[in-house]
């Protein structure tokens, strides 16, 4: 790397509910809270169901708007973690979008690739070796994927 | 009309006509349903093959006559159902949609491989589907009845299957590559028509939440199927122990089926005559692999060097 470059300090943390994305936003906050000049983007893909699980469309939006809740207070707990360990409130954004995702790995590349980030933190799930063959790995796709960026794979 | 279509003594005197199909129990053997103007006399509930068990009746497929023609059709009503579906211990969401039927029917209708059909709804707005009749067995009958051995199989019949199953693999591809699932993967689910020995695949109302890999589910089910033709039947580890197969001591973990651990897919090691690169592709099915397949295209390519190199 050359010396002279200016790190790219825009780290975005993909997440869901999950325990492992909890511990990634955590192993962020420890890691650089405090620690001026970093900007969090608290991320989450909303992956839109097919249309055909639902009988009809007012379903679609109920199920929907309380998603949408759910997921509101989980970004605001994580928010509130970054917080805790000394991010500034201004340095953190939250941003959950919905998309049809054939693949959330390509979906959360796609937003990143619009932004300028440097870094994408993702929690690793554990998944079973059968899960990842029925059902592939988030963090592994973005391992494999991502191009010009770093990619933190919290465990 | 439907004393030019059944034998006389089957031609009821009086007939019950549904419109509104909603409450599909209502609906019996020699009930009329109108549907476009057009009666389809209503014959048998359908049965649904499970292994080992008595037959389940989907109360909501009717096998039918149409009466303007005489042609068999099965038809199928609404039944939605959401359910948590479990394999191999691993859970996720499963659903049954007409709605995904109906548009993969139409997006079909030209692919021999196919059952073929069409959808309509009726007066209350349910989306019922009207298939052609496929005369013919499940390709898993049709394989797991075959009395000669497996050499005699592998050799003689196999290479024609084989032939036969890619082109219902380069089906699903074609499904796949227009962002459908056929949800519902499995041996029984192929028919082979009596008179042209096509196989065609049935039933795609189902559908699953994916996670990472939209089509991974349904390329464990094409590997399913491809082991079982490979094997002529499952490979079981039980039913070899009970055999006290001579093949056992050198049966690794890494030889079983990924998901299914009692099923043997390294079939090179119960049959040496299976050549090299088809029992490298049967690999990527088990627990020793490295490499999963996460597209069609990928089992079809090793799949056509199988046969380009057998």
């Amino acid at each position: 790397m050359d010396n002279n470059e200016v790190l790219n300090r825009n780290i975005l943390i993909a997440v869901d509910d999950s325990d492992n994305s909890r511990r990634a936003v955590s192993y962020v906050a420890r890691l650089l809270g405090g620690i001026k000049g970093f900007k969090v983007t608290i991320l989450h893909v909303i992956p839109q169901p097919e249309d055909d699980f639902f009988p009809a469309s007012a379903e679609k939006q109920q199920w929907l708007s309380e998603y949408r809740a759910r997921v509101d207070t989980v970004l605001e707990g994580y928010r509130q973690i970054l917080i805790r360990e000394g991010f500034e409130p201004t340095a953190l954004s939250l941003r959950s979008t919905l998309r049809y995702c054939p693949s959330i790995a390509e979906c959360i590349l796609l937003e990143s690739g619009e932004m300028d980030y440097g870094t994408i933190v993702v929690g690793r799930k554990g998944r079973s070796r059968s899960e990842e063959f029925l059902f592939g790995s988030v963090s592994n796709k973005i391992v494999s994927h991502a191009r010009n960026c770093t990619v933190w794979v919290v465990e | 009309m439907a004393s030019h279509c059944l034998p006389a003594r089957q031609v009821p005197q009086h007939f019950r006509i549904h419109t509104d199909t909603t409450d599909f129990f209502r609906i019996e053997y020699g009930d009329v349903i109108l549907l476009g103007g057009k009666p389809y006399l209503i014959r048998h509930n359908a049965k649904e093959l499970r292994f080992g068990l008595e037959d389940e009746v989907k109360f909501w497929v009717k096998r039918a006559v149409d009466l303007s023609d005489g042609s068999l059709k099965i038809i199928k009503l609404v039944f939605r159902e959401r359910f948590i579906s479990r394999i191999g211990g691993i859970e996720f969401e499963c659903f049954r949609s007409p709605r995904k039927e109906a548009r993969i029917l139409t997006r079909v209708a030209h692919n021999k491989n196919f059952m073929h059909g069409f959808s309509i709804e009726d007066e209350k707005g349910n989306l019922v589907r009207v298939l052609d009749f496929i005369q013919g067995q499940p390709l898993s009958y049709s394989v797991g009845s075959m009395e000669c051995d497996h050499q005699t199989y592998f050799y003689q019949y196999f290479p024609l299957i084989l032939d036969r199953f890619i082109e219902c693999i380069e089906a699903i591809h074609f499904l796949h590559q227009q962002g459908e699932k056929h949800g519902d993967i499995r041996r029984d689910h192929i028919l082979i028509e009596r008179d042209s020995g096509e196989y065609r695949w049935i039933d795609f109302d189902y559908n699953y939440r994916h996670v990472e890999n939209i089509y991974g589910y349904d390329l464990f089910g094409l590997g399913n199927i491809l082991a079982f033709l490979v094997g002529k039947g499952d490979l079981r580890l039980p039913d070899l122990k009970k055999q006290g197969h001579p093949a056992l001591s050198q049966l690794s973990q890494d030889d079983e089926n990924i998901v299914f651990g009692n099923r043997i897919v390294n079939v090179r090691k119960i049959y040496p005559y299976i050549p090299q690169a088809l029992n490298r592709v049967l690999m990527h099915f088990s627990k020793g692999a490295n490499w999963f397949y996460e597209k069609t295209g990928q089992l079809l390519q090793d799949l056509h060097e199988c046969k380009n190199s057998r």
